[in-house]
């Protein structure tokens, strides 16, 4: 794994995740494919997982979801487990590639986004809340699905970005994993 | 300098239980989480503010896209019903104005008898499963968690969380909300026919040599109409949220004498109480649909929400705090 300075990826991710954050309270309300909302802070999660692995993938998970906690009043540390996991899972499978193909990394990106939306109903679940599994879920995590893997395109050179992932440090990652 | 180099299972093992930390000090209620969200709040406000000046060409550029022929239809028909509304909207603020004043006169709860603040809605849940809408009123403007949220048209929500400046409201189609509620099932007034048949028979005169073998039979029918009193049934029920795709549903807390006797369109309205956050009497909706479920279990009524929950702008908190919240 790289080391690179916590404040630089915390200060990247969460100014990242802010403008994401803006964006998922607006435009993403309205222009909802098939009545979902797409979730831009799961992709951008699922990105930083598929860009650099699963530990970065779920620390950023967590960073957003607490962001997303805070703006939002759900209770906080939900979205954010959710997101962490969604994270982890999108980077378990970046872990056994070496310099994956983008098609390849926006299917890692779908992944970590289907399992983290998953998520977001389970562990609401958990605290006590009601009637969050139905059919809808059947719509919701496909177009969740679809939508991260195009998101994915522009947010894996973002994430990169905001974690200091280089070429060559992903190279070298890839290969000791 | 601090560094991370995550060991990938601990990472995740140690966010999981941060998370479920964080969320435990939550939901039992922690004054340093509600002045996070708050400080949080202030930060992201111009963030927010920032995207929607900077998306608006775009949401606006589809839903000129998505909505223009239906929103045609829409002003063809609200015109229409307007014309026809308008001699009845004469007489329902009469009833209303009468209905006040008895209320008044006898010391009753009326929904004019509390103050409200009608806050603009700034945006909606970015989640697919909360159904939730935030106004730009809060704390400053008197606006405390668990009021109810109405508009026009009827019951929208209730109030979840307070910052300074704004609020967020919990619709009433998410699966979290529940509202204590009455049933009114107006039974039509029914006449009662009562005809009397009364048959007078006339002798015949024997100096009438024309009628001197036959006789007449007159009868007399008298009919009587008795309209009796409207009866109204009234059953007491929770409503609670089924989801953004599902009609909220009315649970009965126990069979009553109404039940089979409420019908599809009947109103439905907050049933208000002692430990209701929400006032008595505001409309919620109509029955859409009755479940009749086997056994024992009773009856569900699906519920049409008469507020359009989809198209909200403007929002009215009211200002009511049962007496249980205001001794708390």
């Amino acid at each position: 794994m790289n080391q690179v300075p916590a404040r630089v990826w915390v200060l990247r991710v969460a100014l990242v995740g802010l403008v994401l954050l803006g964006l998922q309270t607006t435009i993403t309300t309205e222009l909802r494919p098939f009545g979902v909302v797409v979730q831009l802070m799961l992709a951008f999660a699922a990105s930083a997982g598929a860009a650099s692995g699963p530990g970065e993938g779920a620390l950023a998970g967590f960073v957003l979801g607490i962001m997303y906690d805070l703006a939002t009043g759900t209770p906080i540390g939900a979205t954010a487990l959710a997101l962490a996991v969604g994270g982890y899972a999108a980077g378990w499978g970046r872990q056994y590639r070496i310099e994956p193909k983008w098609w390849i990394l926006a299917g890692f990106t779908s992944f970590g986004a289907v399992v983290g939306e998953t998520m977001v109903p389970l562990v609401r679940v958990l605290i006590g809340e009601t009637g969050l599994f139905g059919d809808r879920l059947l719509i919701v995590l496909p177009v969740v699905g679809v939508s991260t893997a195009l998101l994915s395109i522009v947010l894996i050179p973002v994430a990169r970005w905001a974690l200091v992932v280089r070429p060559s440090e992903i190279r070298v990652q890839s290969a000791d994993a | 300098m601090a560094t991370y180099s995550p060991s990938r299972r601990r990472v995740i093992f140690a966010l999981a239980l941060t998370s479920v930390l964080l969320l435990t000090l939550d939901l039992r209620g922690n004054q340093v989480f509600d002045a996070a969200r708050s400080g949080f709040g202030l930060i992201f406000r111009p963030v927010n503010r920032a995207s929607e000046v900077a998306t608006a060409p775009v949401v606006r550029l589809w839903r000129a896209y998505r909505e223009f022929d239906d929103l045609e239809e829409e002003n063809r028909l609200l015109r229409a019903q307007i014309d026809s509304q308008r001699s009845a909207e004469i007489s329902a603020q009469n009833a209303i104005i009468e209905n006040q004043d008895l209320l008044a006169l006898e010391g009753l709860e009326s929904l004019a008898a509390y103050g409200s603040v009608t806050g603009r809605l700034v945006g909606q849940s970015p989640s697919n499963f909360d159904q939730q809408v935030e106004i730009d009123r809060g704390a400053l403007h008197g606006i405390r968690v668990g009021m109810a949220a109405i508009n026009e048209a009827g019951l929208v929500g209730k109030v979840t969380s307070v910052s300074p400046q704004s609020s967020i409201i919990m619709l009433v189609t998410d699966p979290s909300y529940a509202v204590p509620v009455k049933v009114l099932a107006p039974q039509e007034p029914s006449d009662t026919v009562t005809a009397t048949t009364v048959a007078v028979a006339s002798e015949t005169s024997a100096n009438d040599p024309l009628q001197a073998t036959t006789s007449e039979v007159e009868t007399t029918s008298t009919t009587t109409t008795t309209t009796t009193m409207p009866v109204v049934v009234r059953e007491t029920g929770v409503l609670r949220g089924q989801g953004n795709d599902r009609l909220p549903r009315v649970f009965f807390v126990a069979s009553g004498t109404g039940f089979g006797r409420i019908e599809v369109g009947d109103t439905v309205f907050t049933a208000g109480g002692s430990t209701s956050l929400a006032p008595p009497n505001i409309p919620i909706g109509r029955v859409a649909n009755i479940i009749t479920r086997a056994g024992t279990a009773g009856q569900e009524l699906e519920i049409e929400p008469t507020a359009d929950l989809q198209r909200l702008q403007f929002v009215r908190v009211m200002l009511y705090q049962p007496l249980s919240e205001v001794a708390g």
